[in-house]
């Protein structure tokens, strides 16, 4: 076990490095091709060439290299990994400390994945649990049905919906009803509130959950019905155990692994959702700040945030296999 | 234990511990209701064993989920009774009936490698039903899951208890399944081809444990196998079934130097031995489909005995001799015919080993 997650951390710190290094080519071919950046720190004012030097060497964008089409430009690579093992993300374009806006963004948008990930979780397991142990009911054909159904509607549909049609309504009527400083008023606020952010994310954040639950619980479903037809599940019944008991040890736990992950894979995509969620409800998260970034053509921050999403996947990734491993002992002995 | 245990030794006399009369059991399918078994009828005594044999789709393993409530959800009981120590299992509720099972009747499963979860450790289920049903504590479950294991003669239990069923080798992880059908002393052990994945140097030692374990405890044995050879050993009764029906059973001695069906016969006669000329009798053609059941006895055509009256009348339950039925027109000639080793008849030597 000890060796299997020793493997698994070497293999994160490499696949880590080789995004960067990646990142690092793209963005450098980027300038080689298209010229230097500094240009957009002045927006539309004309820039003197002494300005622009000045620029280059705040950002270290001042290395011959990036005038040298096909040149990997190593020496800046370094130079950043450099800074980034000592914590100095750099400023964006407007000097702000990068790891300032991070600091900000991020927590926001770990609420919204956390509210995402339990109604995620909620839905999907309860939903294609049921489904799958009441296989060809009519809750079975209702559930799948209504996963189509979800699908059918984009997460930016559902928001806008429930942004210009729902929220406004229901928190005039919650404010009438439990008065103005109760919490069901900022649970319905239309648009998030820094100083709730716990409240005013939680329907955004089960709304985005909503929309990709409708693949989990077909997934869930499935993997479930596999566990179902196992020869050991007809064991355990053999045995005389409680059909409750048989489905919770012997066909959930059996079905875990690949809804294990799953969760990891959403976790992964959610941040395109994250993007659309937080842009439709105001939300100051990582997603609109690596949107703005890419618009305001901000390569230090857009290099920085990708990084650290780069370096989220990875953990959730190590996380994953070591919830296989613990999962599913014939892993573990590999 | 039961007072049957008792009069172990007089079959005629004791109660059978489990006595399955008249089973009929369908399968819905899109072409309508198929009959896997039709009829089927046997009776397991305090320290006896009972070997049903028969080809595949012969009904012997639906038969068996049929007494254990593990039917699939296509397949239902339509005629019949079950009775375990004289309560028919299958008036019960789907729960009652489920206390039952691992209790009073436990199941062996063929394949043990798929039949044991593979995320749960050894331990853990041998004493799985002991802990949620009887409230066993953690020690007292680790100390029983050792002696179990112990029981069924795997080294190092207690090293062994903290393992996965695929760190084991097939012939100890099909102990390690007798072991957990053994953990709440059941009084009937039903096991359904217990070796059938196993090594033929493996196969004898598991079947030589079932015999001693069923002989220590008096438990009775239900041994179901499509292999004739097996069941000599260890059998004191045998049910051959075809199609779905009884068609011959008889103590096992009797029915090895006189069958009175033409199908014992020919699967007698299919057994290789040592001595062999090379070539070996095949039972020509093949089983019947359920749905397509032909007229009279269904065993006709591929009988090397056939008469016109096997082609449209269903034979009835024929008795040859004491303690002995057969589903033949002609069971007491056939009976009285030449023996396993005699002239093979009309059954054509084939070539190859490809019966079965």
């Amino acid at each position: 076990m000890g060796r299997y997650v020793l493997r698994r951390l070497l293999q994160a710190l490499g696949t880590l490095l080789l995004v960067m290094f990646v990142l690092h080519l793209l963005t450098t071919v980027a300038i080689q091709l298209n010229g230097s950046p500094a240009q957009a720190f002045f927006g539309d004012r004309v820039a003197s060439p002494a300005q622009i030097a000045s620029v280059e060497q705040r950002f270290n964008l001042d290395d011959p290299c990036f005038d040298q089409p096909g040149n990997p430009c190593l020496g800046p690579f370094v130079e950043r990994l450099g800074q980034y093992a000592q914590g100095d993300l750099g400023t964006n374009l407007r000097g702000r400390e990068i790891s300032g806006i991070v600091a900000a963004a991020a927590p926001n948008t770990m609420r919204l994945f956390s509210v995402v990930l339990v109604t995620w979780l909620a839905l999907g397991m309860l939903l294609g649990s049921a489904a799958a142990r009441w296989r060809g009911s009519f809750g079975d054909h209702g559930i799948r049905l209504s996963s189509v159904l979800i699908d059918a509607f984009p997460v930016f549909v559902l928001l806008v919906v429930y942004r210009y049609v729902v929220a406004v309504p229901l928190n005039r009527w919650s404010e009438q009803t439990f008065g103005e400083n109760s919490w069901p008023p900022y649970w319905f606020k239309p648009s998030f509130d820094s100083s709730h952010p716990w409240a005013t994310i939680i329907v955004p954040g089960i709304l985005l959950g909503l929309a990709g639950s409708a693949a989990f619980i077909r997934l869930v479903r499935a993997s479930q019905l596999e566990s179902y037809q196992g020869d050991h599940v007809r064991t355990a019944r053999s045995k005389g155990l409680a059909e409750r008991r048989v489905v919770l040890h012997h066909v959930v736990r059996n079905s875990s692994v690949p809804v294990v992950t799953a969760v990891g894979l959403a976790f992964v995509e959610g941040l395109g959702g994250a993007v659309i969620t937080e842009g439709i409800m105001n939300i100051y998260g990582i997603g609109g700040v690596l949107w703005q970034a890419v618009r305001d053509d901000d390569v230090g921050l857009v290099i920085a945030v990708v990084t650290l999403l780069a370096a989220v996947t990875v953990v959730v990734m190590i996380v994953v296999d070591i919830a296989y491993a613990l999962l599913d002992p014939r892993i573990r002995y590999e | 234990m039961s007072p049957a245990m008792n009069a172990a030794t007089s079959p005629a006399s004791s109660d059978a511990l489990l006595e399955v009369t008249d089973l009929a059991v369908e399968f819905r399918t899109p072409d309508g209701a198929v009959r896997a078994v039709d009829g089927l009828s046997y009776r397991v005594e305090a320290g006896r064993t009972l070997a049903i044999v028969g080809e595949s789709g012969s009904g012997k393993s639906v038969s068996s989920l049929a007494v254990m409530g593990l039917l699939p959800d296509t397949a239902r009981v339509t005629r019949g009774t079950v009775h375990l120590a004289g309560t028919d299992l299958l008036a019960m509720s789907r729960k009652e009936h489920r206390a039952r099972c691992g209790d009073q009747v436990a199941m062996v499963f063929q394949d043990a490698l798929a039949a044991l979860n593979p995320v749960h450790t050894v331990g853990y289920q041998l004493t799985e039903a002991l802990r949620a049903r009887r409230g066993l504590s953690r020690g007292d479950a680790r100390r029983r899951a050792v002696e179990l294991l112990d029981m069924v003669k795997v080294p190092n239990a207690k090293a062994r208890i903290k393992e996965y069923p695929h760190q084991f080798s097939g012939g100890m992880r099909q102990r390690v399944m007798i072991a957990s059908a053994l953990a709440m002393d059941p009084d009937v052990l039903i096991a359904d081809e217990p070796t059938t994945a196993l090594d033929v140097t493996v196969q004898a030692q598991v079947l030589r444990l079932l015999a001693e374990i069923q002989a220590e405890r008096q438990m009775g044995l239900v041994l179901i196998t499509h292999d004739l050879g097996v069941v000599a050993g260890v059998a004191d009764d045998v049910t051959v079934m075809y199609a779905g029906r009884a068609v011959e059973q008889a103590p096992v001695v009797p029915l090895y130097a006189a069958p009175a069906h033409p199908y014992t016969r020919a699967l007698l006669r299919s057994i290789p031995s040592a001595s062999g000329t090379g070539s070996l009798p095949v039972i020509p053609g093949r089983p019947p489909s359920p749905a397509a059941m032909p007229a009279g006895c269904p065993f006709h055509p591929r009988c090397d005995a056939v008469r016109d009256v096997c082609r449209t009348e269903v034979p009835p339950p024929a008795t040859p001799a004491e303690g002995r039925t057969s589903a033949c027109h002609f069971a007491a000639d056939t009976m009285t015919g030449p023996g396993p080793d005699g002239e093979p008849g009309v059954v054509g030597r084939d070539t190859g080993g490809d019966h079965e």
